[in-house]
């Protein structure tokens, strides 16, 4: 194995390792509120939501879309820095993960990528303009766009099902729910497993150890499908819980209007090419879900400050993303060659560990993701007994 | 502004949001009303319970999922052959 082979290696290592990550920080975006509404057990949830991203994975008729090469000079895309790129994103996905912030993995990925290029090449090759339209607008947008749809949704739902006996009601939207969940999961395997092949193939193509031209190998599909499932299972409880129980009380009704609203617009989203994130889709819809409730003349609260912390989180995003990605190159840089790569992967290692057992500390599981909200993230532990 | 935004997309996308994220999710909400309109519940002055009544629920019920389903997957398959 030469110098060259080891470093996509460990390239290809960390863009599974950011696909983990993408899986387990995003099951709160299809299955938050259906586990805050007992529509399905926590377990039942993510392990379905896991299976669709797997399949959903397979299901695109497209080629991988290639997510970096829009926003840097292609030219400028070495081996060295998709890795830092992908450190960055990685590294993003973790803190916030820890301080269960759903916050956008592509967002983060696009976020390191620019980074690394910055500090590599300089600023001639990030393309500015492309950051705005294809990442900060959208981000803007989203969830606007989400709160809206959801907001009218839950509005009518509530109106509509006003008469409808409890036990019909309750149950029937948890099943359409549930549906509604599903769909979500699909798209999220579509659109985001499709990105760390896009990121795979790029790298094999920088390595020249396929044709600029090819599709993406079968290997890599499989490979990527599989680790977004499997981090999908692992269930990323502590996002789960903030969106599912932080950001307002849902009940079935709202539950099925906001994942109603998110299917519908990541659905048109994607068909009509506006690369809106299912994270910032799926935060606005649940708070447009607790404002359409409200405005149907029931009791809803929405935790504005809440809200507002993890729209401030996503605005950090991009630039602390970035700044990770761009130390991370220089680190690599500055040692060389692929010992510099594997040594600032080990420091990522150290990184995810500590927060691993920091997590640990003060742990947010599958028992404990639907306990009241009392202002704070980890659950005040009940007395055993 | 205009060569930042998309103004063209932005609106079929909000469109198409409303129709499928709110219109089919009220479409559903009239499903389950219709479904529970014509059962006799325990609860009293809910519900007639008369046959009549009780067909026509479920023929406006499964109308009402049926255009819901076929909305998913029409919303399904325009994304995946985006």
């Amino acid at each position: 194995m030469d110098a060259n082979t080891a470093l996509l290696a460990v390239v290809v290592v960390t863009a599974l390792a950011f696909d983990f990550t993408n899986g387990f920080h995003d099951t709160a975006n299809a299955m938050a509120t259906s586990i805050a509404t007992g529509a399905l057990p926590p377990r039942a949830a993510v392990a379905l939501s896991a299976v669709l991203n797997f399949a959903g994975a397979f299901l695109s008729l497209k080629v991988a879309a290639t997510i970096a090469t829009g926003i840097v000079d292609s030219g400028a895309i070495t081996l060295t820095v998709v890795f830092a790129g992908l450190v960055g994103g990685l590294a993003w996905n973790l803190v916030t993960w820890y301080f269960g912030i759903p916050s956008s993995s592509s967002h983060a990925l696009i976020g390191g990528v620019a980074g690394a290029t910055l500090i590599a090449v300089g600023a001639s090759a990030v393309k500015g303009a492309a950051i705005v339209s294809k990442v900060l607008i959208p981000a803007v947008l989203a969830p606007v766009f989400a709160a809206l749809v959801a907001t009218a949704g839950a509005f009518l739902v509530h109106r509509i099902t006003r008469g409808t006996p409890g036990a019909v009601r309750e149950r029937g939207f948890r099943v359409g729910q549930l549906c509604s969940a599903s769909l979500v999961s699909l798209a999220h395997g579509t659109n985001d497993a499709q990105k760390t092949m896009g990121v795979i193939t790029l790298a094999l193509v920088a390595d020249h150890a396929i044709a600029p031209d090819a599709g993406t190998p079968f290997w890599v599909i499989l490979a990527c499908a599989v680790t977004i499932a499997l981090g999908t299972y692992t269930g990323g409880w502590r996002v789960i819980r903030t969106l599912g129980k932080g950001l307002t009380e849902i009940g079935p009704p709202q539950g099925f209007a906001a994942e109603g609203s998110s299917a519908a617009i990541i659905f048109a989203a994607t068909h009509f090419g506006l690369p809106l994130s299912t994270t910032h889709v799926t935060g606005g819809s649940v708070v447009g879900a607790g404002l359409g409730r409200r405005l149907a003349g029931e009791r809803s609260e929405v935790r504005w400050g809440l809200a507002g912390r993890m729209v401030v989180a996503w605005l950090v995003t991009l630039p602390a993303a970035a700044l990770v990605g761009a130390a991370a190159w220089k680190g690599a840089d500055a040692i060389g060659g692929t010992g510099g790569a594997a040594v600032v992967f080990a420091v990522m290692l150290l990184l995810a560990g500590g927060l691993y057992l920091a997590a640990r500390r003060e742990p947010v599981t599958h028992a404990n993701v639907n306990a009241e909200w009392t202002g704070r993230l980890v659950p005040v532990k009940e007395p055993v007994g | 502004m205009s060569q930042y935004i998309d103004f063209a997309v932005l609106w079929k996308v909000l469109l198409a949001g409303l129709l499928g994220g709110a219109g089919l999710v009220a479409v559903y909400a009239l499903g389950l009303a219709a479904l529970a309109a014509g059962r006799v519940y325990d609860t009293p002055d809910r519900g007639s319970g008369t046959s009549a009544a009780r067909a026509a629920g479920t023929v406006v019920a499964v109308a009402c999922f049926g255009l819901v389903l076929a909305g998913a997957l029409l919303g399904l398959y325009v994304m995946l052959t985006k």
